[in-house]
């Protein structure tokens, strides 16, 4: 199994920052997974996403996807990757048709093609009826939905994830998880952080639990549960690691 | 290109959903216009202009009091008031009428104005005449007490009562020159020999020809060029169309730094952000976009001047014989405008920060800029300090076009200065567009 996203001894402290976001973070992403990206809140999980995109420059250190550096060629990589930010990424005030013609066209892609992409992505997010609607008219759920769509626009090799289910029903929910599990399935990549350890060990095929900027521990939910003492479930392995401490 | 023209199109779809933000752009700076043209619409017109109710107290009914109310009249800044309620108007009526507010200004001919402006101009004249050994005219002694009394409401204002005195010095001047001149012809005139005929005796010109003479002399104006013997008066109208039309394209200021606000906060910018190169074109096409909204706000507004302000009872607006220029000139401050939002937006972090700041900062640089008075009532400082505000030279390009029918030649500096000021806050914004994540 090759691997899709290569990350090294990754440091970044925020200008004011006591403590650094990220502190020698080594990490990889197997091809053709469903990756978990699991941290406490000031884990550092953002700010990988982030150096992934190319939209924050580490200190030190190196982030590869396929072997182009997301530091030094972030334009070369963001055409590979699509990105699901934790916020609607999408203009509120435009319907979702709207949206995908200008975000396909701002990839440069013609649009009879954003058309049948966007429609087919539509259908299968179940927001077809809705797509002559304005964002802003949206529920919870299908705003998610709609940001996943925009994402993927470009039909990207790799697909990051912010916790993309959060807020949503339990209905829409599994709407989305099984849109990434098929999404996997056409040989795409994809790393997703969420809080919902519940949800990330029935997607993932690997989890990465990091914390203070480090990482913790990685590998396939079921390893972890099975090595981490009196663990039953991927909840369980992450208190274990992280502690029961509160974080802001 | 199509990336900009994408750009371009969602910024018309997102402000034609914004109809308070469109009525903002268009019809505020319409009202503004109207409402300002109309209320400076007496403060702009020179006092000449004018025409003041003068009362008039005449006792003394001689060739000077004619001599002055007949020019007063004929100067057509004053209508003579000398009867009300076909009584004459006499020197305590007036007064009390002018304490009253009822009128302005009112001068009071004394009886026996003329005989005494008759026997100043004798006494002058016998002096003269002595001197040269010609005849002489009767006179006594001089009286202080007939001369031309003027009064004013005590509200009037200084500069009021100054250009009012000047204009009624200048034909009691007159009149009494006139008189001098006659006396000395009649001194002259007894005693000129009709078989002279040297050249000096020649020259002698009856007293009637006096105006005529003295049209000959003194000042006149003249044009330095053809482009001023054009030139438009600085009217309301000419002062206030242009330069609430600028202020109202800076006013985009709020559209622009909210919607840019607004796409960060809500994530939309970093979806742009996360495109690869989208956010130069994205940029581009916001600049052009709210370009040709401010194009358009200068167009409008110029019609408004053109057709609306008429029926209001205003002049009409003059664009000047080389109108074509103003196209340049308007598409110059449209991007300093527009540039001015970008850059306000990119800046400040909340709309909370930004709106206020781009609205009263606007406010600032157009009373340094000579939109809420013109320029030249300025102290020199502050005519210095003018040429900090695009304002002052998106202003003074439409004013060479307009009221001095200037040329491109005339506005070339204006643009290069209007560009470069776009262009500096374009770079200080492309600068912070590309280090806002880093420090998150």
């Amino acid at each position: 199994m090759s691997v899709a996203i290569q990350i090294d001894s990754l440091k970044k402290q925020y200008q004011g920052a006591l403590e650094p976001a990220l502190n020698g973070l080594t990490l990889q992403v197997n091809e053709n997974t469903i990756t978990g990206l699991l941290g406490p809140n000031g884990a550092g999980k953002t700010t990988c996403i982030n150096i992934l995109c190319g939209l924050v420059k580490p200190d030190s250190g190196n982030a590869e996807i396929y072997g182009v550096s997301c530091i030094n060629e972030p334009i070369a990589v963001r055409s590979q990757i699509g990105v699901v930010p934790q916020q609607i990424a999408l203009f509120p005030n435009m319907t979702a048709w709207e949206n995908f013609m200008y975000i396909g066209s701002l990839y440069g892609l013609e649009k009879h093609y954003i058309r049948e992409r966007a429609g087919n992505l539509l259908n299968r997010l179940g927001l077809e009826k809705q797509a002559d609607k304005r964002v802003n008219r949206y529920s919870g759920g299908m705003k998610r939905r709609a940001n996943i769509i925009a994402s993927l626009l470009h039909e990207p090799i790799i697909l990051i994830l912010d916790e993309p289910t959060a807020g949503v029903d339990v209905q829409s929910r599994a709407l989305i998880l099984d849109f990434l599990n098929e999404y996997k399935a056409t040989g795409k990549t994809i790393l997703y952080t969420s809080h919902l350890l519940e949800e990330a060990e029935r997607i993932c095929d690997d989890v990465v639990i990091i914390d203070n900027g480090e990482l913790i521990i990685t590998g396939t939910p079921k390893k972890l549960i099975l090595e981490t003492e009196d663990c039953n479930h991927l909840e369980d392995v992450f208190l274990h690691y992280t502690g029961h401490s509160v974080r802001d | 290109m199509k990336k900009i023209l994408a750009t371009i199109l969602k910024e018309w779809i997102l402000t034609k959903r914004d109809v308070a933000g469109l009525m903002l752009l268009f019809i505020m700076p319409a009202i503004l216009i109207i409402v300002m043209a109309l209320v400076q619409d007496a403060p702009f017109k020179d006092y000449q202009e004018l025409k003041f109710d003068l009362l008039v107290a005449n006792h003394d009914n001689g060739s000077l009091s004619t001599a002055i109310i007949d020019g007063l009249k004929e100067s057509e800044s004053f209508t003579i008031i000398d009867s009300i309620d076909e009584k004459p108007v006499t020197e305590h009526r007036l007064k009390f009428l002018l304490q009253e507010g009822d009128y302005k200004v009112g001068i009071v001919i004394p009886k026996g104005a003329t005989a005494e402006m008759v026997n100043a101009a004798n006494i002058v004249a016998n002096s003269i005449s002595e001197k040269i050994g010609m005849g002489s005219l009767p006179s006594r002694e001089m009286r202080d007490t007939n001369y031309v009394r003027m009064y004013f409401d005590p509200a009037s204002k200084p500069t009021f009562r100054m250009s009012v005195s000047f204009a009624l010095d200048k034909y009691i001047t007159f009149s009494s020159s006139h008189i001098l001149v006659e006396r000395l012809a009649k001194i002259g005139g007894t005693n000129i020999d009709s078989s002279t005929t040297d050249s000096a005796s020649q020259n002698i010109r009856p007293a009637e020809d006096f105006v005529k003479i003295f049209k000959g002399i003194g000042i006149k104006e003249k044009m330095l060029n053809e482009h001023e013997a054009n030139a438009v008066e600085v009217t309301s109208v000419q002062h206030n169309v242009p330069a609430w039309a600028i202020f109202g394209m800076f006013f985009i200021v709020i559209p622009i730094c909210g919607h840019l606000i607004r796409e960060r906060d809500e994530g939309s910018a970093m979806r742009i952000e996360l495109i690869p190169n989208a956010r130069k074109y994205v940029s581009v096409g916001k600049i052009l976009f709210y370009t040709l909204i401010c194009t358009l706000q200068f167009v409008v507004m110029f019609c408004i001047g053109l057709w609306v302000i008429p029926l209001l009872g205003l002049p009409s607006l003059h664009l000047g014989t080389n109108t074509w220029v103003l196209i340049p000139v308007a598409v110059s401050i449209a991007i300093a405008a527009t540039s001015y939002g970008y850059f306000i937006g990119v800046i400040f972090k909340t709309t909370n920060q930004a709106m206020p700041f781009g609205a009263i900062s606007v406010v600032i640089l157009s009373a340094m800029g000579g939109v809420w008075v013109p320029i030249d009532v300025f102290t020199p400082v502050m005519q210095k300090m003018a040429m900090i505000s695009p304002l002052y030279w998106g202003l003074d390009a439409v004013n060479n076009i307009t009221l001095r029918n200037g040329n491109f030649y005339d506005i070339q500096m204006h643009i290069l200065v209007l560009l470069a000021f776009s262009t500096i806050l374009w770079m200080i914004s492309t600068q912070r567009n590309k280090t806002r994540y880093q420090n998150k």
